[in-house]
């Protein structure tokens, strides 16, 4: 019974649901006005994103008649939920919730499912505008997942040469590493990866100078185009909450090693690093660059970002 | 409780969609010039979006030619309820300086029900701020208007 309601605790509260909206919630609330205050701006008050996904609920929702009705409503549930699902097996440092052997590769395919579920919501509306952004969805999703992998196997390496399979995808085990190790972010071998990660939490969610799907001013929204309503509110939700992911995951894999033993104050560490991090990776670039094209960003990230993490990787396989 | 949140934060996140229906492209400037950092409109909570599909206000400008006629009754169709619409400048209020040209169909009022007009060639900043937040009240009301019928 108590195992039961700890489980419903969890998905439904920390570090599930309730806590990962909140949280993403707040970041993207203050990435809207740490970029209005860079560009000396008053800026949307903190909780904006809240009202934002409030003002979509109370919207009429319209189903284009070119539409799949079921598949159309179901991608941003299915998004939105795969998400959660990741945010469960990531440890709020030693708190961690699902731990399996190997959670790095649920949380890599389940972040898949995200975008997944963006292009196939894209694809049942039916618009050609959707029809571009969800190619382009594509396309930044094959640049940012090859430099991802890779950043995934240098830790994995680094932190599993110990095993007997000489590399590990538990992010338990990672976290373990780091609190016995010191720390993935100050050795010096793994500085290139983390670079590439921070190179990667953009991409990944989308961020302004990478959101190449949903370019509001060339393609409508993109992806977006045909959405309106609670299933449009549900995918700008998933937007936050992801913002939120991401930076935890980077929080696990470069800096596992700071828990400080009780789970709330863990979780504030969290919440005040993907602060940090929200602001180094997404206000700042989205405050100075302009968008990207398409083919820069597949350029930018299968060179330079890839590179940064495979130099990483030949150096922890020579075992430096 | 929830439907009481959502009436609230009606007024508070109105995302704009601009129609240009003709115009000469001195009011779109103007509209634009809302948004830069001297006026900021987005401390109001307004946002520029890029389908109709998600617009809760819609700001037409131009004298609706014949050209736009069609485009603009349908994109109008688009924008789910509740919604409101914003004429920007004296041309879709009265046709301006085009008034009486073989392709000027309007005014505005022809086409669709129209809540917030703003006046002038092109209107002050200052005026379309107020234009707006009038408009993101209106938006509120008929929300509760909505929700009660
Ligand atoms: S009102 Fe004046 S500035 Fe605006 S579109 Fe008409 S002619 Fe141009």
């Amino acid at each position: 019974m108590t195992t039961l309601l700890w489980t419903i605790f969890h998905v439904l509260v920390f570090p599930g649901l309730l806590f990962c909206v909140v949280v993403g919630l707040l970041l993207a609330g203050l990435d809207r006005k740490l970029v209005a205050r860079m560009q000396n701006r008053v800026g949307p008050p903190l909780l904006q994103p809240w009202y934002d996904f409030l003002k979509c609920c109370g919207k009429e929702t319209i189903i284009p008649r070119h539409a799949r009705r079921g598949l159309f409503l179901a991608a941003p549930v299915l998004g939105f939920a795969a998400l959660i699902t990741a945010a469960l097996f990531i440890p709020v440092f030693s708190y961690s919730v699902y731990s399996t052997s190997a959670d790095l590769v649920v949380i890599l395919y389940l972040l898949t499912v995200v975008g997944v579920s963006m292009i196939v919501g894209a694809a049942a509306s039916g618009s050609p505008f959707a029809g571009v952004g969800l190619s382009r969805e594509m396309v930044a999703m094959i640049s940012y997942e090859l430099p991802f992998v890779l950043v995934m196997l240098a830790v994995g390496r680094m932190a599993g040469v110990g095993t007997p399979l000489g590399v590990t995808f538990s992010l338990q085990a990672i976290v373990d590493w780091q609190a016995a190790n010191g720390n993935l972010l100050f050795h010096w071998s793994m500085i290139p990866a983390a670079l590439a990660m921070l190179f990667v939490i953009p991409c990944e969610i989308g961020m302004h100078p990478f959101d190449i799907a949903e370019a509001e001013t060339e393609i409508c929204e993109g992806t977006l185009a045909e959405y309106s309503g609670p299933p449009a509110g549900l995918f700008r939700l998933t937007h936050c909450v992801k913002m939120y992911v991401m930076c935890a995951l980077f929080c696990v894999l470069f800096l596992g090693g700071i828990s400080t033993g009780y789970a709330a104050l863990d979780a504030l560490v969290m919440v005040v690093l993907s602060v940090v991090l929200t602001f180094v990776t997404m206000s700042v670039p989205h405050a100075v660059c302009a968008r990207f094209k398409v083919e820069q960003v597949f350029k930018f990230y299968w060179t330079v970002v890839a590179g940064l993490a495979l130099i990483s990787l030949i150096l922890v396989w020579l075992g430096l | 409780m929830f439907q009481r949140m959502i009436d609230k934060s009606m007024a508070k996140s109105p995302w704009i969609f601009h129609i240009n229906a003709g115009s000469c492209n001195g009011c779109d400037i103007e509209l634009v010039s809302v948004l830069t950092p001297r006026y900021d409109a987005e401390r109001l909570g307004f946002r520029l979006t890029g389908t109709p599909r998600q617009a809760d206000i819609v700001v037409v400008s131009g004298p609706v030619t014949s050209q736009t006629k069609d485009r603009l009754v349908r994109t109008l169709a688009q924008v789910p309820e509740p919604r409101v619409v914003v004429s920007l400048g004296s041309c879709p209020r009265s046709g301006n300086v085009f008034k009486g040209s073989y392709c000027v169909d309007g005014p505005l009022e022809k086409y669709t029900h129209v809540d917030v007009s703003v006046g002038g060639c092109t209107p002050k900043p200052e005026a379309i701020m107020a234009a707006l937040a009038k408009a993101s009240e209106i938006l509120a009301e008929k929300r509760k208007e909505m929700r009660q019928a």
